[in-house]
């Protein structure tokens, strides 16, 4: 008997091929499903996912068009568009499919590989809508980010009897919960307690990632390393491992991991936003140019590309010196967006329109002048307002944002960028002493 | 080499699609006449399980395939086994009787697993009399699997077929804190038959 009544649940059926879309139909009504919708493709999903969230999604592995139903997880977990109570259903004819799923971080509820009987779908979804009943507090304080409160549900949950069964899952939500509250050490040590157990890649990924936002960079490497020899189909692991080689400057190696993956991958792009953002460290503006164009013009998913990507883009054509690209994306980005831009936005892109239109840039650019010598910024502004003030001879703008960015975190990220803005403005040797006065004051911190 | 095994995957994968689509179409008929056809359905099964392994173990005894490990549930596990052969057996007079007496999730490869002892469940299905006994418990560092029957037993536990060799496979494959699964064949179980152990760390 199932437990859950099927015919008051919305069934989304998700399968580019007539024919298997119609029998996942035909099995789902036997399961006792009366509303079921269909959608054959990806765009079509996002669309009535968004509109319209169903209870359960059975969602083939492949998509046709060079997307994959993993894809379309990733997506909807990306935007927040699938709530933790819905569930989320892979169908695959593939047997591959099992080693991606014991792979990566993000996974559907429960896959199931066909052919299937009703009986055995009917078993997997009151599998995980007994999972989902048991987190179902958990997931509540998890979304309104209340942590602590989620964190002591799990704890509960850990000793209790019923937890046995989730004692995996349980391990992996304190993970991603504690990494979600920026508590990177407690991600650590709960990762660690998974590995303890077995040695999955996604655990071990999830070590890695919590190093590299402790700057424990050398360590992070060793162990992201470990994942990506031993499973080389786990694409996430390269993101993260490219991440951790621009962190420590090593952007050829970056751009070379992302870039073979990325082939593999066609259509992810934010795969390519991190690939276009490697290739610009590494020096290769065309790849970068051309990645990010790529991005801006098919990352179809409405709000998907943002006003970062824009500035990214343009940088990326002021940094190949083709200024009238770089004055166009920024021309052609909407006036409310640009009035709605927070200071720091404001500051990237005032200092690259002044660097591909000193006339329609500069004044706006020295207006916030002010602002920008006294207010902390991100690293790629801090490059923007650097060059830009590089640019109008604005030396004490410019030494103040190389200054902080020597001495933060992804001094080693950007260095070779920096150095070689100042090359470009004959003053290596300003360079150099301000390199020199950021030593000395990390030396003299370390005293004190 | 490995591109001829991707031909074989997807030539697989496709059939296997294809044994959805009439699975499906026979449910579907079952339901609307109230009708129940599930041997039909059993036969499709049985052939795309039959596809599957012999693809596990090409890849097994060729090039040593990786395992896919996620937690599981040993339980759901033999509800799956029961679902897959109870009502099959039945039409033969046997009885599959499930225990399970494990209640931590257990990192295995829940689909070579659940194959290996469906597998296991076929073979007892041609030897035994009445009934097939299918018993999962844990210690502390292993997972039992054990399926036995009132067979005859083996009549010979030194030679070990295919699916034998590719089970054995399988559960070294599975390690954990240094150790290995393991299978063991034995007779005169508790049923008076043929006895077949998984143990997985």
């Amino acid at each position: 008997m199932a437990e859950v009544d099927y015919s008051k649940k919305r069934f989304l059926v998700v399968d580019d091929q007539p024919m298997a879309r119609e029998s996942l139909r035909a099995i789902a009504q036997t399961v006792g499903a009366f509303a079921v919708d269909f959608a054959p493709g990806y765009q079509d999903a996002i669309f009535k996912i968004r509109n319209n969230t169903p209870d359960i999604i059975l969602c083939d592995y492949m998509l046709g068009d060079g997307r994959s139903g993993q894809q379309l997880l990733e997506e909807l977990r990306r935007f927040d568009l699938l709530p933790d109570e819905t569930i989320f259903m892979m169908v695959t004819g593939e047997q591959s499919y099992e080693q991606v799923v014991a792979a990566v971080e993000l996974v559907p509820d429960d896959y199931i590989i066909k052919p299937f009987s009703p009986d055995k779908l009917l078993l997997r979804l009151d599998r995980v809508a007994a999972k989902k009943k048991f987190f179902a507090s958990f997931y509540r304080e998890k979304r309104k980010q209340e942590y602590e409160k989620a964190l002591a549900i799990l704890a509960e949950n850990k000793g209790s009897e019923a937890g046995r069964a989730y004692r995996f899952e349980t391990l992996r939500q304190e993970a991603e919960v504690h990494m979600a509250a920026g508590n990177v050490e407690q991600a650590e040590t709960a990762y660690r307690n998974i590995l303890e157990k077995y040695e999955f890649p996604w655990a071990r990924a999830g070590v890695a990632k919590s190093l590299r936002q402790q700057n424990r960079l050398t360590e992070a490497r060793e162990e992201i390393e470990k994942v990506v020899a031993g499973t080389p189909h786990y694409f996430d692991a390269a993101d993260i491992k490219a991440n951790i080689c621009m962190a420590q400057g090593e952007h050829e190696e970056a751009q070379k991991v992302l870039d073979a993956v990325a082939k593999k991958t066609p259509r992810n792009y934010q795969r390519k936003r991190l690939l276009a953002e490697a290739a610009e460290l590494n020096g290769d503006v065309e790849t970068a140019r051309k990645t990010l164009a790529d991005v801006v013009a098919n990352d179809t998913m409405p709000g998907a590309v943002s006003i970062e990507d824009q500035l990214n883009l343009a940088r990326t054509h002021v940094g190949a010196g083709d200024l009238i690209s770089a004055e166009k994306v920024l021309l052609l980005m909407r006036e409310s967006e640009v009035m709605n831009m927070q200071l720091a936005q404001q500051g990237s892109f005032s200092a690259l329109l002044a660097l591909a239109s000193p006339a329609k840039g500069k004044p706006k650019f020295t207006g916030l002048r002010p602002a920008l010598l006294e207010t902390p910024l991100p690293t790629n502004v801090r490059i923007d307002v650097m060059h830009a003030a590089l640019n109008i001879n604005d030396n004490e703008l410019a030494d103040r944002q190389t200054k902080q960015l020597m001495s933060g975190d992804e001094a080693k990220k950007v260095f070779g960028t920096v150095r070689k803005l100042y090359a470009l403005h004959s003053r290596e040797n300003d360079f150099r002493e301000i390199q020199r006065q950021v030593a000395l004051q990390r030396i003299h911190h370390e005293e004190t | 080499m490995h591109q001829l095994l991707d031909v074989l995957a997807s030539g697989v994968h496709d059939t296997k699609n294809q044994l959805f689509c009439a699975e499906a179409h026979i449910a579907e008929t079952e339901k609307k006449h109230g009708i129940d056809l599930s041997e039909a359905r059993y036969a499709i099964e049985a052939a795309a399980q039959r596809l599957s392994r012999t693809l596990t173990a090409y890849h097994l005894l060729r090039d040593g395939a990786s395992l896919a490990v996620v937690p599981t549930l040993a339980e759901d596990l033999c509800s799956e086994i029961a679902i897959d052969q109870q009502k099959h057996l039945a039409r033969a007079g046997i009885v599959l009787e499930v225990k399970c007496e494990v209640r931590d999730a257990w990192p295995l490869d829940r689909d070579l697993i659940a194959d290996v002892l469906n597998n296991a469940v076929q073979n007892a299905g041609r030897h035994a009399r009445s009934k097939i006994m299918l018993h999962a418990w844990n210690d502390d560092t292993c997972l039992h699997f054990r399926v036995e029957d009132d067979g005859s037993g083996f009549a010979d536990l030194a030679t070990r077929g295919t699916g034998l060799l590719v089970a054995e496979r399988i559960a070294r494959l599975h390690q954990r804190q240094g150790k290995h699964g393991s299978l063991t064949l034995s007779n005169n179980g508790t049923l008076g038959g043929a006895v077949f152990e998984l143990c997985l760390p």
